[in-house]
């Protein structure tokens, strides 16, 4: 571990800024009402502070206040000496274009981006402002413009509404952009007259994926809805469900093939409603053996139960299917004949154009059931009495059993629904990847990501999640300055966003507050 | 059955059977002392016994964190990883600042003294996702912990520069004994030491008052904070104190004393879920129970690779050999799983729960639930009467 | 003790399973056995993180030699025959499984010799150990350079014994600089300049990716490196990045095993980046399991792929019959591996009854070294041994006891859905079968 530059650095964006703060805030209170300070403004005692603070620390901070005599010239001393270096330093390390960009990123960003979620929502509460948002804000302002972001939300504590949050996120995310450019000129992303060819291309690539992505995770949000359960078998519930329809696929189009004589291949679309109505089965049996004590009162603490239960569920499906099915790849035939979708190029005059772009047919299509899958419950849940009735229970169990509904029976269809969900989306997506037990483990956790991006609990949420998810994988992979590492942490990119949407928003983007 | 009343009664009149668990548990450790003195036991059997002692560490200091406590993380083979690679890394490459000039090269750390950087390299980090995790509760958490410990995992694979990737990074060997027999007997003392240094460590904390807020924490949050249980301060005491505890008994064990490198696959999803589930198997409110069973477990796991039972009475297989053979490949992984789930529907405080109950005279877990049970049999009447 | 526990809680366990799924034991009527048999030990990755799928038909290879020998009346020592028992032992593919697993076969099984491993780690790992406790080894699988020449670090000119003057440790399968070479050769025979590595970032993927990088460089071609992690299932933005690249890739160059390989060939090709007309498509070795390709690959026509071992059209007798029995169980051609893994069999047990022993370790391998045989992958022999101690100047260290012959060649599909067994082999060109050095996209030799 080489430590070099970085105590330098760290002083000039963390913690000379810190005890700047500290002299700013601290300098003009506590001598307030001393008699040798009462000859200095506020104000003067305020830059005082400032400049101490940041040139000398602590150490600044306690000679002013234990000698304010020296307030003055020393400031002022310090003030033309800092300028002076902190410039020329600041200049030396511009010139090498990767210094500066990568420590914003993962240091003094991420720590702005800290102290302004820590503070600014307090200084919120303090004034009985709305601090719904404001920890949001704050940790992106603080990650796209450092200190500045506290001058701008401290003094003015501006209404935070969407406007906001769009400004600063598009900010931070130009600033990424931006770092990632400087520090790799010949980027797709960034090198013309293609990049906006690439990133179209990437943001489709991530549309496309997302669509499929947010089918599995729909069902993990329903479970959640009404049980407050977070399936913790989910992944292997899909891996289970392309299993299904392989297997279901084989047999139909052998015992076709020997009934009429000639080779049939049956369409793998039809996997997906046979999947579907194995796991819904499964998934009905196993919350009426394992869930439904839990609700009955007969199990302590809850949540944990819950998530262990669950989990012991998928390990058991995991290795049985491992052991019955072998750890040989499996896949199935295509949906559509058409290998790839292709936009052509065009040429708006020499210097620039557009295209081609490529989607891969069978993902198209994979994209379309998704779609009409979710679609198709939205309208369940919408119109049907069961989907209201799944609603009314998920919004409050207590006046839903009122009106008739059996709390119980929704808690099982919930489970049960929400499984063949997976098992629905495993079945769309072997054709398109191959299989092997270990596939629902990788899918899984970005069903997590999605859900909690998503808001637990909401349908179109789940979708929006997906979207974003595919996007921030095909970008982060597609973008990163370098290539090698960038495919390699292509899973890393969606689980940041994860964690930091758990810390700054665990109600996600369009989740409704618990209850 | 009568036999077995009459024998728990004479127990009562006698020692006692809280004296007698005492003594079978003196007998226990009395045994693991004497086991590397059998000479027919061979270095393999020693072998799965170290890192059955590993995992026992791993399972106990779990069972703080998300039996005693309550605080559900996934991410404690990651903490166990920062204790290694830190200690790794420093041990390696030492530590420079250049800006002060100041240099402490490789050559001037001790293993030890790596294994100590590991383990307060593991507590800093327990100390930030602690803090961090504050907010988040029960799913939340779980999923933030796997969250972390993927990022941790994937990004030990892809730095390959600094962390020699899948290759894994080599620690400094902490003994150096040419002879492997008695090395394997020194490494297999340490570790046994290093589980009842950790053990009693982890007792005194769950034993103590702090135990007891933790508990009360674990139960009702909010309820806690009201009667004055400082919540901060004591989760995070808790992330910090199973993270130093993993981070060095990770440091110690891939420390040539275990193993000799650590890899990232170490710190799969798939390596933590086992560590769950030995805890769940063996008890999660109990360290000694999370711990027999991450032993037992291990062991069982390792024995019924090939499973050979001798059929009594000359009786013989259709083919004429006297045994059956049966190698039970993933179906032992199935099996595990279904022992989980129906020790966590029907025996919650795990397999071993009946006996360390019947030794310690009193229900345990049963008496700080109670007050728990009760409301939740209010939740119930209320649930049922919606239900009609 | 130990026993009764097991006992116990093993049959407690059972009881609760109703399948039973038993294997029995072939009893064979011609041949009389001696009452002890000859133990040999097959180290193979059978749970994950390792890779399963080759430990699962190594050890199918592995235990059918055992049955063919036995077939043959097993091993024939001093007149008495012996019939071979053979132990797997799980690597799981981590070093420190796999050195545990090997002291259990000296300590507990009293395994007589050790072959399999696939996993170069593993293969690192045991070596050392095998050779102190002087157990003749034939490792089928490993690739790494250090693996055949124990202590390759400490090599100076002398052949790496213990202190008995013996080396226990020999290898059928190829150095990685054995296979790296040929695929390079072959490209640079082609003329390509601009060249996409794609790596897994595992101890298989970084140095097979660097040693063919640095051939490439040497040779003056332009080389961009991607790593991927295994298990990645979607590698679209990935293609779509190399797409966007200013330059079109000559070829593209997969360095990725199992089920990831495939989904990356599969989209490769759905995306029309390689195989085209512009770039050359070279996937790995096991799309040689040509069942397992086209059901994930159905769009992977005309990629080439390196393949070890010996090739179809020149398959001996034994090659036919184990490939004819592989297919019967796995549905799919014999990989190289598994071939490897039966032949090294029948290796310790020729060894074991030309020294006249099977506990002489040191004659053992005095015997291996002087092997002569025909079986599955063709005739092995070791050139450099203690019979021929003296390795030329600037030939490698690792040719130390390895076979040196180990066919690699290069070999391209050109009809969708072909059978392995009927893929062209394009280079070197003594074995050229379809008479091209490579077949464009599109067209048939």
């Amino acid at each position: 571990m080489v430590i070099e530059d970085t105590l330098f650095i760290l002083w000039l964006m963390v913690a000379g800024p810190l005890w700047a703060a500290v002299g700013l805030f601290v300098l003009p209170g506590i001598n307030h009402g001393r008699a040798e300070a009462d000859q200095f403004s506020p104000t003067t005692l305020k830059i005082a502070g400032l400049i101490g603070g940041f040139a000398l620390g602590p150490i600044g901070v306690g000679l002013f206040f234990f000698e304010p005599a020296l307030i003055r010239r020393t400031s002022l001393t310090l003030g033309v000496v800092l300028t002076v270096f902190i410039s020329s330093q600041v200049l030396v390390r511009v010139i090498d274009p990767n210094f500066p960009s990568a420590l914003w990123l993962l240091l003094a960003g991420p720590l702005w981006a800290a102290l302004a979620a820590y503070f600014i929502p307090r200084h919120y509460r303090d004034l009985e402002a709305d601090d719904q948002n404001a920890l949001t804000a704050a940790a992106l302002g603080g990650f796209a413009i450092g200190p500045l972001i506290f001058g701008l939300m401290w003094k003015t504590t501006p209404k935070i509404n969407r406007d906001w949050m769009i400004t600063l996120g598009a900010l931070g995310a130009w600033q990424i952009y931006a770092l990632f450019a400087i520090q790799n000129p010949t980027n797709p992303c960034v090198a013309l007259p293609f990049a906006a060819t690439y990133l179209t291309q990437q943001t489709a690539n991530g549309v496309v994926i997302g669509c499929i992505y947010s089918l599995m995770a729909v069902g993990l949000t329903l479970i959640y809805s009404v049980q407050g359960v977070v399936s913790f078998a989910h992944g292997q519930l899909y891996m289970v469900g392309g299993y299904f329809s392989f297997y279901f696929l084989e047999h139909a189009s052998y015992h076709l093939s020997e009934l009429t004589g000639s080779d049939i291949s049956v369409n793998p679309i039809w996997g997906i409603p046979v999947a579907a109505f194995i796991v819904f089965i499964m998934g009905a049996l196993f919350e009426r053996v394992f869930l439904k004590p839990m609700h009955e009162g007969l199990i302590e603490r809850v949540s944990e139960y819950a998530i262990l239960i669950t989990f012991g569920f998928g390990f058991f499906l995991e290795y049985t299917t491992l052991a019955v099915a072998g750890p040989f790849p499996q896949k199935t035939d295509r949906f559509i004949q058409i290998r790839r979708f292709t936009l052509d190029r065009y040429h708006f005059n020499d210097e620039f154009f557009f295209g081609p772009i490529h989607i891969i047919g069978d993902r198209a299509f994979a994209m379309v059931v998704g779609i009409v899958l979710i679609f198709a419950l939205l309208y369940f849940l919408q119109r049907s009495w069961t989907g209201r009735a799944l609603r009314a229970t998920s919004q409050d169990r207590q006046a839903a059993a009122v009106t008739g509904i059996n709390p119980t029976n929704m808690n099982t269809l919930s489970f049960a629904m929400g499984s063949m969900l997976a098992a629905m989306s495993g079945a769309a997506l072997i054709p398109i990847f191959n299989w092997v037990p270990w596939v629902g483990a990788e899918m899984v956790g970005r069903s997590y990501v999605i859900v909690v991006l998503g808001g637990l609990g909401s349908v179109p949420g789940a979708l929006a999640g997906g979207i974003i998810v595919g996007i921030v994988e095909a970008l982060g992979a597609g973008c990163h300055p370098d290539p090698s590492r960038g495919a390699a942490y292509k899973e890393a990119f969606a689980l940041v966003i994860f964690a930091l949407v758990l810390l700054l928003k665990p109600t996600g983007l369009f989740g409704r507050e618990q209850h | 059955m009568m036999i077995f009343r009459r024998f728990e009664s004479a127990i009562d009149q006698g020692i006692g059977r809280r004296k007698l668990g005492y003594l079978v548990l003196v007998l226990v450790v009395l045994f693991f002392l004497w086991f590397p003195n059998d000479a027919s036991q061979s270095n393999y059997t020693k072998t799965v016994f170290i890192s059955g002692f590993f995992y026992a560490i791993m399972s106990s200091s779990w069972a703080l964190l998300a039996g005693i406590a309550g605080q559900f993380s996934f991410g404690h083979m990651a903490f166990m990883g920062i204790g290694a690679y830190a200690a790794g890394l420093i041990a390696r490459d030492g530590i420079t600042f250049a800006m002060l000039g100041l240099s402490i090269g490789p050559e001037t750390i001790s293993a030890f003294g790596a294994i100590i950087i590991g383990t307060i390299a593991a507590g800093a980090v327990g100390l930030v996702i602690g803090w961090l995790l504050l907010r988040l509760r029960a799913a939340y958490l779980a999923l933030f912990t796997i969250a972390f410990s993927e990022l941790f995992r994937i990004m030990m694979l892809t730095e390959y520069d600094y962390t020699g990737g899948s290759n894994g990074l080599s620690l400094r060997p902490l003994l150096q004994i040419e002879d492997v027999d008695a090395a394997r007997q020194v490494e297999y003392y340490l570790m046994f030491g290093l589980l009842i240094v950790c053990l009693f460590a982890l007792y005194r904390v769950a034993n103590s008052p702090i135990g007891l807020f933790l508990r009360a924490m674990r139960e009702d949050e909010d309820a806690a904070s009201a009667l004055g249980v400082n919540v901060v301060r004591y989760k995070i005491l808790v992330f910090v104190f199973t993270s130093m505890i993993v981070g060095f008994a990770g440091a110690i064990f891939y420390s040539d004393v275990g193993s000799e490198r650590i890899i990232p696959e170490q710190l799969e999803i798939l390596q933590m879920s086992l560590i769950i589930a030995y805890a769940v198997i063996g008890g999660m409110e109990s360290l000694i129970g999370a711990a027999a069973g991450a032993f037992i477990s291990r062991y069982l796991l390792e024995a019924m690779r090939q499973v050979v039972i001798t059929l009594p009475f000359g009786m013989t297989t259709y083919d004429g050999s006297d045994a059956f053979v049966w190698e039970p490949g993933y179906w032992r992984f199935a099996l595990f799983g279904v022992v989980m789930v129906f020790t966590l529907r029907y025996m919650r405080n795990g397999l071993l729960y009946p006996i360390i109950t019947w030794f310690s005279e009193r229900d345990i877990a049963m008496k700080e639930t109670v007050s728990r049970r009760e409301s939740d049999d209010d939740h119930a009447a209320r649930i049922e009467a919606d239900d009609e | 003790m130990k026993r009764i526990t097991l006992l116990v809680s093993v049959a407690a366990l059972l009881a609760m399973i109703a399948m039973l799924p038993l294997s029995a034991v072939q009893a064979d009527g011609h041949c009389e056995f001696a009452e002890d048999s000859i133990k040999i030990g097959g180290l193979v990755p059978l749970s994950a993180p390792g890779a399963v799928a080759g430990g699962v038909a190594m050890s199918w290879a592995i235990n059918r030699a055992a049955d063919d020998i036995n077939a043959a009346c097993g091993v024939s020592i001093d007149s008495v025959n012996y019939a071979v028992e053979i132990v797997i032992g799980d690597s799981e593919g981590s070093p420190e499984r796999g050195q545990a697993v090997v002291e259990r076969f000296i300590l507990e099984d009293e395994v007589q010799a050790v072959t399999g491993v696939y996993h170069s780690a593993v293969g690192l790992a045991t070596m050392g150990m095998l050779d102190e406790n002087g157990i003749p080894t034939v490792f089928s699988e490993p690739w790494n350079d250090n693996v055949s020449a124990n202590g390759i670090m400490e090599y100076d000119g002398r052949p790496p014994r213990n202190a008995d003057g013996v080396d226990y440790v020999f290898r059928v399968s190829p150095a990685s600089s054995m296979v790296g070479g040929v695929v390079v050769d072959w490209l640079l025979d082609l003329g390509v300049g601009n060249v996409v590595i794609i790596a897994e970032n595992t101890d298989y993927g970084q140095p097979a990716a660097a040693d063919e990088l640095a051939r490439f460089e040497a040779a003056g071609a332009t080389v961009t490196q991607i790593n991927v992690e295994l298990g990645t299932e979607d590698f679209v933005p990935i293609l779509s990045r190399i797409q966007a690249q200013a330059e079109t890739p000559d070829v593209i160059r997969v360095l990725v095993t199992g089920e990831t390989s495939y989904n990356l060939t599969q989209q490769m090709a759905e995306l029309g980046i390689a195989p085209s007309d512009d770039t050359i498509c070279v996937t790995n070795q096991v799309a040689f399991q040509s069942e397992q390709y086209w059901q994930n690959v159905p769009d992977g026509n005309y990629c080439a792929f390196n393949r070890v071992g010996i090739i179809p059209s020149l398959f001996s007798d034994t090659a036919v019959e184990l490939n004819a029995a592989y297919f019967e169980e796995f549905e799919d051609i014999v990989p190289s591996y598994a071939m490897a893994s039966y032949d090294a069999v029948w290796i310790i047990a020729d060894g074991m009854a030309r020294a006249g022993s099977s506990s002489d370790g040191a004659a053992i391998v005095a015997a291996i070294e002087t092997t002569d045989l025909d079986l599955s992958q063709g005739r092995y022999y070791f050139e450099y041994g203690n019979h021929n101690p003296d390795l030329p100047q600037g030939t490698p260290a690792f040719m130390w006891h390895q076979w040196p012959d180990p066919v690699v060649t290069m070999m391209q599909y050109f009809e969708q859905g072909q059978s392995s067994l009927d893929a062209a082999v394009i280079f070197p060109e003594v074995y050229q079968t379809h008479g091209s050095g490579y077949i464009a996209p599109g067209t048939s030799p």
